[in-house]
């Protein structure tokens, strides 16, 4: 009885702490400015929806949106592509001097270094090729990081597959390509899922980098575009609590939706 | 196991075939990633102006950072802020595992709620922090309103700014370690504990006993991962306080962006971020050694 009783406080109280804030930020976007400062409510008394058609009307929520589906679309895409015939090449042929191996930790290596290590470079990369504030050049540099996890975590997806299967492929007149496309990706195909769930959810919410190679409403992204709400106008809590919702929404409602393939690339795959 | 590896290979194109598929990927992470690598090394060697080289300086802006005041307190205050938030992290995380570890009802309910907070955007994240801390709207000032209070101010403090982007992380993070040692702690064998159990362990010993030292090497794993993590943190500092108030959150991530685009210093700034990236590959390696050594003891 006693332990029951603990366990629904201890419930309550990561409950509570996880989703309170979470709750005020709704709150607050439901209210007027003036509720907000001056009225101090716990919960909106004359709630309104205006926050939000503001947003898409006078503060091009719309653009910044697009940019962030066609971005994370084709950087995952693509990425996905790359890494599986990568991730399988490592997974499954033996090269001269062991390279499919280096090529592996290399790319390993790269996964660990933090992203703002390269971002100048990066810059003056796009700066010469005419890429800023583009879509090609936040695409590029997206798949880029993508590609080097993609091929760790599918390399391990591919390794499970037992190399029988392929090789009775091949007897029955498959190429070694044909193999890998018609038996081992389809088998590998929740894996695929894992990752590709992994790399959307970096993507969609990536800042750093869409702060410094994109300046406009053409490429600007959806955090991109909520952060310069709030470096311009410091007090306007209303709008500012609207974007967080509508920043936050697409990928919390799609993180939940397939919550159990996410799971593991979070952890990455410290633990299997 | 391996000569099967050969046959496989077969002959013709089937030769050239992992070259083929290796390409693609490789071929955008060099032009993408190592091309600006190598050139943030070049930059990082160069005096810049208004955005171009004026002088080719060696080493001196590696030597100058190691007497520069601001970016020695970003480093102390990076590290200060990691070492705080990771070790938190860790200690909730491990007890609301071991929490969670049996079974009832209730369980995937907490799962499923613990996961919006690492996904949630994290420029979204630190809106919802100003928002808990800000001294007119926030929710810290209308709970104490409520109850008879006055104003609270957290982010015009620098040492309370800095505890709050510590409780920040910590909000967002846990449930990351939460998950990582839940699976460790299901993955463990089941027969010591069963035994240790007919033997007449309490609970305190079965932990320090069996529990703690089985679970080190996935507690280190997950602190790595997560140390490394917030070694770069940038988005919710930069949204949240900016660095401020003064320079009491101004973390190293951010006083390299500041440095490379507010002051257009760009050889200075890469070469702060090469250091950066040096310490970090430097604590993976030692890690993954440290690791080693556990696993083979």
């Amino acid at each position: 009885m006693n332990s029951h009783l603990t366990r629904i406080g201890v419930m309550s109280a990561v409950l509570a702490i996880v989703l309170l804030p979470i709750y005020w930020l709704v709150s607050t976007s439901l209210k007027s400015n003036r509720e907000i400062t001056q009225e101090g409510t716990l919960y909106p008394h004359v709630p309104t929806l205006d926050n939000y058609v503001k947003l898409f009307t006078q503060k091009q929520f719309g653009a910044y949106l697009t940019n962030s589906l066609v971005v994370t679309f084709f950087s995952v895409a693509i990425a996905l592509v790359a890494g599986a015939m990568g991730a399988y090449a490592i997974a499954r042929f033996r090269l001269p001097f062991a390279m499919e191996r280096k090529i592996g930790l290399f790319l390993l290596t790269l996964r660990i270094v933090p992203p703002v290590v390269i971002l100048i470079p990066v810059y003056l990369l796009m700066l010469k090729l005419g890429l800023l504030d583009s879509w090609v050049g936040l695409i590029a540099t997206y798949t880029a990081f993508n590609i080097t996890f993609c091929v760790w975590m599918m390399e391990s997806f591919f390794r499970e597959i037992p190399v029988d299967l392929e090789e009775a492929a091949m007897v029955d007149g498959d190429s070694r390509f044909g193999a890998f496309r018609r038996i081992t990706l389809p088998l590998a195909a929740p894996g695929l899922a894992a990752t590709a769930i992994f790399a959307v959810l970096v993507t969609f919410n990536e800042f750093l980098f869409a702060l410094a190679l994109t300046a406009t409403p053409r490429a600007m992204t959806m955090p991109r575009g909520t952060a310069t709400l709030i470096g311009r106008i410091d007090t306007d809590w209303a709008s500012m609590s609207a974007a967080g919702v509508i920043g936050a929404l697409p990928i919390v409602f799609f993180a939940l939706l397939v919550q159990r393939h996410l799971v593991r690339g979070l952890t990455m795959g410290a633990v299997k | 196991m391996r000569s099967r590896k050969y046959r496989l290979q077969g002959a013709g194109l089937d030769l050239a075939l992992p070259y083929l598929m290796l390409a693609p990927g490789l071929l955008i992470v060099l032009g993408v990633l190592v091309y600006p690598l190598w050139d943030g090394l070049r930059a990082s060697t160069k005096a810049y102006r208004y955005g171009s080289v004026v002088a080719d300086v060696g080493m001196q802006n590696y030597i100058k950072l190691w007497s520069d005041p601001q970016f020695l307190n970003a480093l102390w205050v990076t590290i200060e802020f990691v070492a705080l938030s990771v070790t938190f992290e860790a200690i909730l995380g491990f007890a609301l595992a071991l929490f969670c570890l049996r079974e009832f009802r209730g369980i995937r309910l907490l799962r499923t709620i613990l996961i919006i907070p690492m996904v949630i955007t994290p420029v979204v994240v630190a809106i919802v922090f100003r928002l808990i801390y800000a001294s007119d709207a926030g929710m810290l000032t209308a709970i104490s309103e409520w109850t008879g209070g006055g104003q609270v101010q957290i982010l015009g403090s620098p040492v309370k700014a800095f505890f709050g982007l510590v409780v920040l992380d910590v909000w967002e993070w846990t449930p990351l370690m939460f998950l990582i040692l839940l699976a460790g702690l299901q993955s463990l064998p089941h027969e010591p504990f069963e035994a240790a159990r007919v033997d007449g362990a309490g609970n305190w010993r079965v932990f320090a006993d069996l529990t703690f030292p089985m679970m080190r090497p996935v507690l280190a794993i997950a602190i790595v991962l997560r140390t490394i993590d917030a070694f770069g943190t940038f988005d919710q500092v930069f949204v949240l306080t900016r660095g401020g108030p003064g320079e009491a959150t101004r973390l190293v991530s951010i006083y390299g962006y500041d440095t490379a685009f507010k002051f257009q210093q760009t050889g200075y700034a890469a070469a702060l971020f090469v250091t950066i990236g040096l310490v970090v590959l430097a604590l993976a390696f030692s890690a993954v050694r440290l690791l080693r050594r556990v696993d083979a003891s």
